[in-house]
């Protein structure tokens, strides 16, 4: 790069160093973070991406820059791997450059590399477990037997090659009693267990699977079966444990719908989470009008208050012809209601409160 | 001193009011009455797009427009009313009850009103 130029570039990212610290916004911090990219200095680009989400943690044009400099982090990487396997191969390597390829989907890649490992290092079982791996994603989306039947194929590789590797063994249990090669699946869980007998998740898992029926031990039928029926035979050990925190809010949320919508005059309420939403009352569908002035209202209150320096919207409440909308706001969760303009304003308020604090569970987590 | 300047002199006066502003649906200051940190070209472009988003969304699901918004954030609260041209907005501090405030904005709407048709 010509001096002048980059002497240019330098000045730019000074201002913008400055502008980001004396007036944060989004739009800067992604502007000082696309410098660093294109200058390949993809950790800066990280660290100016994660301070600005420490300001603005909704910011999607920040989450994409996090993403963006993760990956071109990950790519140079890789290139530094690659560099270092041409000059000395060794299994540590290779496994740390399958273990990128995962995280950034490179499915290819990881393909070739997993190959070139198991001719390099034929004793090493690292490569089958990998490649396992990613044949058993698939599988579990798709559901197709070809991917399910190359994964059993990998794993059983790995556990031959060594017979101490856990993490096979498991992920081979667990598939081989979800499609139901239950007693197959026992055989690897039970040896699971003789490695660490204290290991409660194993103890676990080897009692649910023992409540289940076998359906014989010939993988390719049981997998050809999955692929037809488009469903796994038997459910994961988390669906069939008590209910967790997060359906507790859920129900929690429901039953809070149900209180607000008992207040006299009000005609419709609802708890918004990310692209989904729960509601009770006169609604008719997804796109029920309502539901979109309860996102975009709340969003803009949030902006408004933020950008006048007074805090987070946490209430919001329009009032005309129409009666009036009430919206609470709790981090990601939000929370409204369309009632009289004689309905009882306070209660209606609380209530929507007491759903939004409720669902902090749900908050972070998947979407209700 | 206009009377709409008054109007919002007598407002800013209030217990936990931060200061009142009259604007423009295109985000423009008719006339304002704010405390020294708060920058009226700010408070002005905030004002409009608050109120236009709003108004806009609920057009689209073919319901009136809000006649009054009020907003509760975590360090102040703001009542923002329709004036058919024009919106008032009156700034709070985050221990003032708006609804108790609330008669002192209508008062001082209807004023506001009643002083553009004149002018």
């Amino acid at each position: 790069m010509h001096l002048i130029q980059r002497m240019k570039i330098w000045k730019e990212l000074r201002d913008l160093e400055t502008r980001a610290r004396e007036e944060p916004s989004p739009s800067t911090f992604v502007d000082l973070g696309q410098v660093y990219i294109n200058l390949e200095m993809h950790d800066k680009a990280q660290r100016v991406a994660e301070d600005g989400l420490a300001l603005f943690p909704k910011s999607t044009e920040l989450r994409q820059l996090v993403d963006c400099a993760h990956r071109g982090a990950g790519r140079q990487r890789i290139a530094e791997l690659r560099a270092k396997l041409t000059r000395s191969p060794s299994p540590k390597t290779f496994r740390e450059l399958a273990q990128l390829l995962v995280d950034l989907g490179d499915s290819a890649g990881l393909q070739s590399i997993c190959q070139e490992w198991s001719v390099r290092f034929p004793g090493d079982a690292g490569a089958w477990l990998v490649i396992g791996q990613m044949r058993l994603v698939n599988f579990y989306r798709d559901l197709a037997a070809r991917e399910g039947a190359e994964a059993v194929r990998c794993l059983e590789q790995a556990v031959r090659m060594d017979a101490n590797d856990a993490k096979a063994r498991k992920l081979l249990g667990e598939v081989l009693y979800r499609i139901g090669a239950v007693r197959k699946s026992q055989e690897h869980l039970t040896t699971l267990q003789e490695f660490d007998p204290n290991d409660a998740e194993v103890a676990a898992l080897l009692q649910h699977v023992s409540g289940l029926a076998d359906s014989g031990g010939d993988v390719a039928a049981l997998l050809a079966d999955v692929e037809s029926q488009g469903c796994l035979l038997h459910p994961p050990l988390a669906a069939a444990l008590p209910r967790g925190p997060q359906e507790d809010s859920i129900a929690l949320v429901r039953e809070g719908l149900a209180q607000v919508a008992t207040i006299p005059g009000v005609r419709k309420a609802t708890f918004i989470q990310g692209s989904r939403a729960l509601v009770k009352g006169a609604i008719r569908d997804g796109r029920d009008p309502f539901l979109r002035v309860v996102r975009v209202v709340a969003k803009a209150a949030h902006r408004f208050t933020r950008r006048l320096d007074i805090g987070s919207a946490n209430k919001t409440v329009l009032e005309g012809d129409f009666g009036r909308i009430c919206i609470c706001v709790y981090g990601e969760a939000l929370a409204g209601a369309q009632c009289d303009a004689n309905a009882d304003l306070d209660r209606v308020l609380a209530e929507l409160q007491e759903i939004v604090a409720g669902a902090l569970h749900l908050v972070g987590g998947n979407e209700a | 001193m206009t009377k709409i300047q008054e109007a919002l002199a007598e407002l800013h006066r209030l217990q936990g009011v931060k200061g009142a502003a009259l604007v423009t649906h295109d985000g423009l200051i008719a006339a304002q009455s704010l405390d020294a940190r708060f920058s009226t070209d700010v408070v002005a472009g905030l004002t409009s797009y608050l109120m236009m988003t709003t108004n806009r969304c609920l057009e689209e699901g073919r319901q009136p427009k809000a006649a009054q918004i009020v907003v509760h954030a975590s360090n102040g609260k703001a009542i923002l009313t329709n004036l058919d041209d024009t919106c008032l907005i009156v700034l709070f501090d985050q221990f003032a009850d708006p609804a108790t405030a609330r008669r002192d904005v209508q008062e001082a709407a209807q004023m506001i009103r009643r002083a553009s048709r004149i002018s």
